[in-house]
């Protein structure tokens, strides 16, 4: 049986319980608050001609509804006042409880979204340590940095798999692991992808996950987030890090469903349903969770 | 560090900068505060706050460098919308798009050029004495570098 193609997905998506559509997704941006205040930054944008809606279920999102110009390339841009980053992108840094002055790791870094998120988040206090494994990833992620004005930020050229040799202890982990995508916000997606390739991106994601565990401070969080549909890389990966990690689903409180319990027959763990599926429609597809070492 | 201290230096101010709290990676420096500097270890590669590089012996400042300058007392040209989005293109900035001007405005000196909010968007060397200039046509501040630079390295 061929295991990859549209038709093998949209069945796969079936049985999980949702109907396959196709979704235009609106572009969104963020505001950065480290530096500025949400009102007057929209409010400069909108004299602009830049027409927004307020994202309702994320504190400094807006999608927008029409512009002039091209968001990436005005002042304010250049300013890092706003970053554009798609709207189920920018939850996972909100999940964490107190943010301020912890050392926060970010595993997957680049491009950077999500690092000013989590400084902004953290008002620029406390320490984050960024790592990405390809050094033209870096510079981007650097540019980011400065643009923003971002200042309690360290990165690293390091694979997340290798993350305890910074001999640090984090008090807040972000893994927003590297995944198959989905295809809302890829169009090739059907064409590239195969069941092997999701099962090669989540035995790297439990690696990750695994060193995450090596890393983290008794009662410290991780966030673990994909863009990925597939449950491999998603309840089946956490169910598997429950088991073998030693880990906690915690309940999170934002946009989305609950957890899949049932993959395909397979019963999981029942407080896998405090994870958070977002299947493609309002935004991007998108899974999340909030882990923590079992007391 | 002395090469810092002289690319703030022409903008008729100065910046507090610890030096214990200064590291360098090749020919790049950045500020870190206390607790960064207790996480940085020797291969990073971006750390704090990136303050520019030192390329055959030229300081190229960061824009979080220049934007710690602006918000001094310093050398500063304010300009117009239109002056300051082209600013941002890369051109030279007219008579006419000046606003407003503190500190020196005389030929041969620097300075930053900020909007009408005082954010910082480059810096540029003053071509003319500016309150001498009565062509409003006139280049009379020649820009250096702008935050365009940041749209211009992605490509």
């Amino acid at each position: 049986m061929l295991m990859s193609g549209r038709d093998f997905f949209v069945a796969r998506y079936k049985k999980l319980g949702w109907a396959y559509r196709e979704v235009e997704l609106k572009p969104s941006i963020r505001v950065n608050t480290m530096n500025n205040a949400e009102t007057d930054v929209i409010e400069r944008l909108e004299s602009q001609g830049t027409e927004f809606e307020k994202i309702p279920f994320l504190q400094s999102g807006y999608w927008i509804r029409k512009s002039k110009f091209s968001v990436g390339a005005t002042t304010e841009y250049l300013l890092g006042l706003y970053s554009i980053q798609e709207v189920a992108a920018q939850i996972p840094a909100t999940l964490f409880t107190e943010l301020e002055d912890r050392t926060v790791l970010d595993a997957c870094a680049s491009p950077g979204g999500k690092t000013v998120q989590l400084a902004n988040l953290m008002q620029n206090t406390g320490a984050i340590i960024a790592l990405d494994i390809e050094r033209q990833r870096l510079t981007a992620l650097s540019n980011q940095l400065e643009r923003c004005c971002v200042k309690n930020t360290i990165v690293y050229q390091l694979d997340a798999r290798e993350a305890s040799r910074l001999k640090i202890k984090f008090d807040r982990i972000l893994l927003d692991v590297p995944c198959s995508g989905n295809y809302a916000t890829n169009k090739g997606w059907f064409r590239r992808r195969t069941l092997i390739d999701v099962e090669n991106n989540a035995g790297i994601q439990r690696q990750i996950l695994k060193e995450a565990t090596k890393v983290i401070t008794t009662d410290g969080e991780i966030v673990y987030s994909t863009c990925s549909l597939e449950p491999e890389e998603n309840e089946l990966n956490i169910n598997w890090a429950m088991k073998n990690l030693d880990l906690e689903v915690e309940e999170i409180n934002c946009h989305g469903e609950e957890g899949l319990t049932n993959i395909f027959g397979r019963e999981l763990d029942s407080s896998i349903r405090n994870c958070r599926r977002i299947w493609p429609g309002q935004t991007q597809g998108f899974f999340m969770c909030m882990l923590r070492k079992r007391k | 560090m002395k090469l810092i201290e002289d690319f703030v230096d022409r903008f008729r101010t100065s910046v507090r900068l610890d030096e214990s709290l200064i590291v360098k990676k090749k020919d790049r420096y950045f500020l870190v505060t206390e607790r960064l500097m207790g996480l940085v270890q020797e291969d990073f590669f971006y750390a704090g706050a990136y303050l520019g590089k030192v390329k055959n012996a030229i300081f190229f400042p960061s824009f979080i460098l220049m934007a710690m300058v602006a918000e001094k007392e310093s050398n500063k040209i304010a300009v117009d919308d239109k002056t300051a989005w082209l600013f941002i293109c890369g051109r030279d900035v007219f008579k006419r798009g000046i606003q407003n001007v503190s500190g020196s405005a005389r030929k041969g000196d620097y300075a930053l050029v900020v909007n009408r909010h005082g954010e910082c968007l480059g810096f540029g060397r003053i071509l003319h004495n500016i309150n001498g200039i009565r062509d409003k046509n006139k280049v009379v501040v020649k820009n250096i570098s702008d935050i365009g630079d940041f749209l211009r390295r992605e490509k």
